[in-house]
């Protein structure tokens, strides 16, 4: 396949998706550990401790070490003048293509973990389609929302 | 300004419209309530009325409902809009400028037959899945008056823009020019019922009678006496199967002799206008303009025949049937080899059958590779729990593989100028005919294994009605995947042509 796309997102974004991963292996762990006393209150069968601990386990390995740094090294995007170009996945890498012509509106979202990392995401709609890039550096996402919406007005109609 | 109200059947039609939505708990109210008691002196008989009470306010209140919405209801026509006004408690008023308007709608029902009346919904640009303005049941004269209303405000509209240009303003006459193009009768009918995809609803019926029956099959003799049930069960299974499925036949050619008896597709003025229905008369308008696509679906029971059925997609709201998706049934039964002819003088910048590029051999796998992750574990579920005859579920894997290279066959692709045709499977043959600048948007898929064998997939969204719509080419080779990105990209084109 052709070359992908010049940039790439924040490097802070590796670290946000860290916490995510942290957060949600986190809760695993909480349910885990409830499920864990009432296996020994019940009486269960003492072989679904390795559920119990096995699935926190590989949440960590997962969504904390594996796919944030796949995620971040895949990810890359572009804006032309005339169109936007997205790369992302993990297991299957997927190329996106926006015509300017097609943007309708930009939008730029930041919850309060990217907020403490100084981070937001772009979502770029059409008709039809919503497309995010996410985590990029606050002041450059709204340059680029700038960019993109002054692109799309001037973005002459092909038909 | 004269206010014109709906007929007065609408009144009737509002009330029928909320009984149907109070149907259900009104047969959950019966049921429950101990049924019917006949004897007064009966210790049950005045607690059993008590639902019934229930039952008698909410109908009285229903229609009630229903006379005040009609009453209630105005429109007129003023500064070239059309105004609607509603509401007992909060008026609510609705302006919609002429120009705006996409599409009128009728509708016919059996209470607008009987008063040669129609129900117009009206529908404009907007994202809405509903009718702007939806009117109950008014006479065709009013439905014309509105119709001539709206022609005559977007000439002025027209007039006023010349007008400014300080242009000498041209009356021109616009001559209602109009076609058919297609037309079913009885026979495309019956074709049309027999080939849909009624599998599904034969299947559904067949299940439905034999949980009925299943209770009259001796199973314990069956396993017992093997030899003579073979005769008798099988005769009995059979029979039981042959019934339902005439039955089910009947049904879904009756259905169909409903909804598309009389099935016309007009051209008329840049717009396509399907009048269909028996009881119920539909007439939906498609602007040509706002189609977005075109999908040719050929199901397995037709591809052999050489019939398809033609979809449009439109960036107007759908027909009743898949109000959001927005797919219209433009052609629901049709010659394969005749949809270029029918569609040459409507939508000519539509080219049907053009040369198309396949998929690579190679590919096969990847057709049927993801449904084995989740067919093996079924097949050693089957295996284990019904030993030994699970064991025949291997042969799914066999039934997945050819599934999968009957997929591959039909998957291919092709461009030119500005077209882009996507071919794809899944069990009908779709064909999927776009314009770059329909395109909302281009989507190139690789897994790491396709990137080993130089395969990848590419998907194009375009809009329909309320959403997206969208097509992918699978599992071509890679280098075509690049050519399909740059034929949609404008930058790298510009530059080839400098």
């Amino acid at each position: 396949m052709r070359n992908p796309p010049a940039f790439q997102i924040a490097r802070k974004a590796l670290t946000v998706w860290r916490v995510y991963g942290s957060i949600q292996t986190a809760i695993l762990l909480l349910v885990g550990l409830v499920m864990a006393i009432l296996t020994k209150m019940f009486d269960w069968s003492p072989w679904l401790h390795i559920i119990w601990f096995g699935l926190p386990m590989l949440s960590a390995i997962f969504s904390i070490y594996l796919f944030p740094k796949l995620r971040w090294e895949r990810w890359r995007y572009e804006v032309r003048e005339q169109e936007i170009e997205v790369q992302h996945g993990l297991f299957v890498i997927k190329r996106t293509l926006i015509p300017m012509v097609r943007v309708q509106h930009v939008d730029v979202a930041q919850g309060p973990i990217l907020k403490r990392y100084d981070l937001a995401n772009i979502s770029i709609s059409t008709a039809a389609t919503t497309h995010e890039i996410p985590a990029l550096i606050t002041k450059e996402a709204d340059e680029l929302r700038q960019r993109i919406s002054l692109l799309a007005r001037v973005a002459e109609e092909d038909v | 300004m004269f206010k014109y109200r709906l007929h007065p059947v609408s009144a009737l039609i509002n009330f029928f419209k909320g009984l149907k939505e109070l149907l259900l708990p009104f047969i959950i109210i019966i049921i429950t309530s101990g049924g019917i008691v006949i004897n007064p002196n009966d210790p049950d008989f005045w607690p059993s009325l008590i639902p019934k009470l229930f039952l008698g306010v909410a109908l009285i209140f229903v229609l009630y409902i229903g006379v005040v919405k009609w009453r209630t209801y105005m429109y007129w026509f003023e500064d070239d809009e059309l105004r609607v006004e509603y509401g007992l408690f909060v008026k609510k008023k609705r302006y919609v400028p002429f120009e705006r308007i996409q599409s009128l709608n009728y509708k016919e029902g059996i209470f607008h037959r009987m008063f040669k009346l129609v129900a117009v919904d009206i529908e404009t640009a907007g994202n809405s899945t509903e009718a702007e303005i939806s009117l109950t049941a008014i006479t065709r004269e009013q439905a014309n008056r509105i119709e001539r209303e709206m022609k005559e405000a977007k000439k002025r509209l027209q007039a006023v823009i010349v007008d400014e240009q300080g242009m000498e303003i041209v009356a021109e006459e616009t001559v209602v020019r109009e076609h058919v193009i297609h037309a079913m009768d009885k026979k495309d009918l019956i074709l049309l019922a027999s080939t849909s995809g009624g599998v599904g609803v034969v299947l559904a019926g067949i299940l439905a009678i034999f949980s009925q029956v299943s209770a009259y099959i001796p199973y314990e003799k069956i396993y017992k006496e093997i030899s003579s049930v073979v005769s008798i069960g099988f005769a009995l299974l059979a029979s039981v199967i042959a019934a339902a499925f005439i039955i089910t036949w009947l049904i879904s050619v009756l259905m169909t002799f409903v909804n598309y008896y009389n099935f016309k597709v007009v051209e008329q003025d840049g717009k396509m206008i399907i009048t269909r229905g028996l009881l119920e008369k539909k007439r939906t308008t498609i602007p040509l303009s706002r189609i977005q696509g075109i999908r040719i679906v050929e199901n397995p029971l037709r591809q052999p025949f050489g019939y398809a059925t033609v979809l449009v997609e439109s960036a107007s709201g759908g027909d009743d049937d898949n109000k959001i998706a927005s797919k219209m049934n433009l052609f629901p039964l049709i010659k394969r080899n005749e949809i270029a002819g029918k569609l040459a003088h409507v939508l000519p910048q539509y080219t049907i059958d053009t040369p198309m590029t396949s998929s690579p051999k190679r590919a096969i796998p990847f057709f049927y590779r993801f449904d084995l992750v989740y067919v093996v574990p079924i097949i050693a579920a089957l295996s284990y729990f019904f030993y030994p005859y699970g064991l025949f579920s291997i042969l799914l894997i066999v039934a997945f593989m050819l599934l999968g290279r009957w997929q591959w066959r039909s998957a291919a692709f092709a461009i030119d100028d500005s077209q882009l045709t996507i071919r794809s499977r899944f069990l009908s043959r779709t064909t999927f005919i776009v314009h770059k600048n329909r395109i909302q948007s281009m989507e190139a898929r690789q897994s790491y294994f396709e990137q080993r064998r130089d395969v990848a997939s590419v998907g194009v969204t375009v809009m329909s009605g309320f959403g997206g719509s969208s097509s992918t080419a699978m599992h071509i080779e890679s280098q075509h995947a690049d050519e399909l990105l740059s034929w949609f990209e404008r930058e790298r084109r510009d530059e080839i042509e400098q």
